[in-house]
């Protein structure tokens, strides 16, 4: 019997060591996800526009040393509990890309994916019961936080470079 | 090979991909005793509240069957299996032949003898009893909700949407008793009582008024203030689930709460599985076996026999009460064991900030995370959920669990001492650069 084998998606890897806590990333996510794509006129936008990668704290190995952060995004799982959980079927894998995605038109905002997601990568857009996620740019030609990094702690690897405790090279 | 599945909803569906991604040429047969199967149980109460229309209540699309290529077999009761003879019989004598079996047949709503089934009496279960409810609360004007479980609030809520007024009966001293406690209770009946719910705690329903083949009433036990019924033209009965085990009786396929499975969800008989509302499971919280009746757990389940079906070695963890929703003022997250008893050796912390209509709990034992409740700070919820299923040793840092401040990043300061045996982990340990 055959077996399919879906596509493992590329990976966003933040390189903690690099990471300057400046946001960046989070700034030119919620920027790419907005309709001007400008950022005076997507601070007016209703709704506003959403980042969907957070900076999120590390803390520090003692006082004198840096307090460190890493920049987490969705990590379009390869067996995604998001995908299983979806009470609308509104969360798919797709197996050629291997990319997970977040249909907006059904979400109603009972945060399924949220109580499993083990990475806590989703984002709540509270007022308008809507759940969503890094997509990945998808539609737009550069990964927005990968191009606004700039110290260049965030990276596409394929997954097969990247392992616990190993880096993949620009 | 022969694959045939008896159900298709939420674990039904989950088999059939599962076998899909495992083997193309297999023949994969579903029985359904519904016409349209492929809809979201789960939403119906959304279509009650006029949130979403019929359509938004599809779960995969009509394609499905066609895309999947199954022979799909609706409108059509499933009645015994023939175990020596590896033959599924359904209604009128049709026999089904299968090399791998699996029973999805779900559970059905529970109704108390005291109810009559009369016009205005209903459960939410199917998208006929939503449709139905949902043409006779065009004219109506008061419901009661009897049960003050998930799917009792999320009707009351719904129904409330639809400008009636809702009083929901629960036994328990407040709603969702299963589910989460007495504070976290109370931060979702407040946000609730806005809308129109009134809830009555300690209180049963001891019968039903009607005239004309029709409810105008229900009785309360103990009796209303002033004795007589409490006037209504719509009664939902939410009272809980019954694993459908029919098929299966005369069988030998053992079946207490629900059919027994194993960790690959077989069931006792060789080549008979057993997946959602219908499977008794090992609970991942309490150790113990139990049916938690959980759109979430059937698709897991149904993904997990699917797989096992088809040859590919999977197993199940075991299933969690788990539950999230939304109601007015109340994101709510509750999974696993949520009332420890006082006497036990589980530890509970908790952040009571309710009168700002936050809450959390969590539950230990032998320092590891069982059970979890939130209220309104739900967004670390997932990474607590995995250090649950990785039964990690959590000792040291249980506060830092409870904080506004979790997050996944933590895990990763404090060592990767989780197992994500599953999932990728892109991000390097603190301390390599």
């Amino acid at each position: 019997m055959s077996t399919r084998i879906a596509h493992v998606a590329p990976v966003i890897v933040c390189r903690v060591d690099r990471c300057l806590s400046c946001r960046s990333c989070e700034l030119a996510c919620a920027l790419a996800h907005s309709q001007s794509g400008e950022l005076v006129a997507a601070l007016q936008e209703v709704p506003i526009p959403l980042k969907r990668i957070r900076v999120l704290s590390l803390g520090s190995q003692g006082p004198l040393t840096r307090h460190r952060t890493i920049a987490l995004q969705c990590r379009h799982c390869a067996e995604p509990l998001c995908v299983e959980v979806c009470i609308a079927g509104g969360v798919t894998k797709d197996e050629a890309s291997g990319l997970v995605r977040f249909d907006e038109e059904r979400c109603v905002g009972c945060w399924s994916c949220t109580m499993v997601c083990p990475f806590g990568a989703i984002i709540r857009a509270r007022d308008r019961l809507l759940a969503i996620h890094c997509d990945r740019c998808e539609g737009r030609e550069i990964l927005a936080c990968v191009a606004a990094c700039p110290t260049k702690a965030l990276v596409l690897c394929d997954a097969d470079e990247v392992e616990e405790g190993v880096q993949c090279d620009t | 090979m022969r694959y045939v599945i008896v159900g298709s909803s939420a674990a039904g569906i989950a088999a059939v991909e599962a076998i899909r991604r495992s083997d193309e040429r297999g023949s994969v047969t579903v029985v359904s005793d519904e016409p349209s199967p492929l809809y979201s149980r789960c939403l119906l109460s959304y279509y009650l509240a006029g949130t979403i229309d019929a359509s938004g209540l599809a779960y995969r699309s009509s394609e499905f069957f066609g895309e999947m290529r199954v022979d799909a077999r609706l409108s059509t009761k499933a009645e015994s299996v023939d175990v020596s003879r590896q033959v599924l019989v359904c209604e009128r004598g049709a026999e089904i032949p299968y090399d791998q079996l699996l029973i999805a047949t779900g559970a059905s709503a529970k109704i108390p003898r005291s109810i009559p089934a009369v016009k205005g009496v209903f459960v939410l279960r199917t998208i006929a009893d939503a449709v139905a409810i949902r043409a006779t609360a065009e004219s109506a004007h008061h419901a009661v909700v009897l049960g003050g479980g998930l799917i009792g609030m999320k009707a009351a809520f719904g129904l409330s949407k639809r400008g009636l007024h809702v009083t929901v009966i629960v036994r328990s001293r407040y709603v969702l008793s299963q589910m989460i406690d007495a504070d976290a209770a109370r931060i979702v009946m407040d946000g609730l009582r806005e809308h129109g719910i009134s809830v009555l705690t300690g209180a049963d329903v001891a019968g039903t008024d009607v005239r004309d083949g029709r409810l105008i009433g229900v009785t309360l036990e103990p009796p209303a203030e002033g004795g007589g019924s409490l006037p209504c033209d719509i009664l939902i009965v939410a009272k809980g689930v019954q694993a459908n085990c029919g098929l299966v009786e005369g069988t030998g396929i053992e079946c207490h709460a629900g059919i027994v499975t194993d960790s690959t969800q077989r069931t006792n008989i060789e080549n008979v599985f057993a997946a959602g509302d219908v499977a008794e499971t090992l609970d991942a919280a309490t150790g113990e076996r139990s049916v938690n009746a959980l759109w979430t757990c059937a698709v897991q389940q149904g993904k997990t026999a699917g797989f096992n079906m088809a040859g590919r070695e999977r197993r199940y963890d075991g299933s969690l009460g788990m539950n999230s929703i939304n109601f007015p003022g109340a994101d709510l997250i509750s999974f696993g064991v949520t009332n420890p008893p006082a006497d036990s050796d589980y530890e509970v912390l908790v952040d009571r900030r309710v009168d700002q209509g936050v809450y959390k709990k969590l539950v230990l034992r032998e320092n590891r995370v069982k059970g979890l409740i939130l209220v309104n700070r739900i967004d670390a919820a997932g990474v607590l959920l995995s250090l649950l299923r990785s039964r990690a040793d959590v000792s040291g840092f249980e506060d830092a669990l409870l904080s506004d401040r979790f997050s996944y990043a933590q895990i990763l300061a404090l060592g990767g001492r989780t197992e994500w045996n599953r999932y990728r982990t892109a991000s390097n340990p603190i301390g390599s650069g």
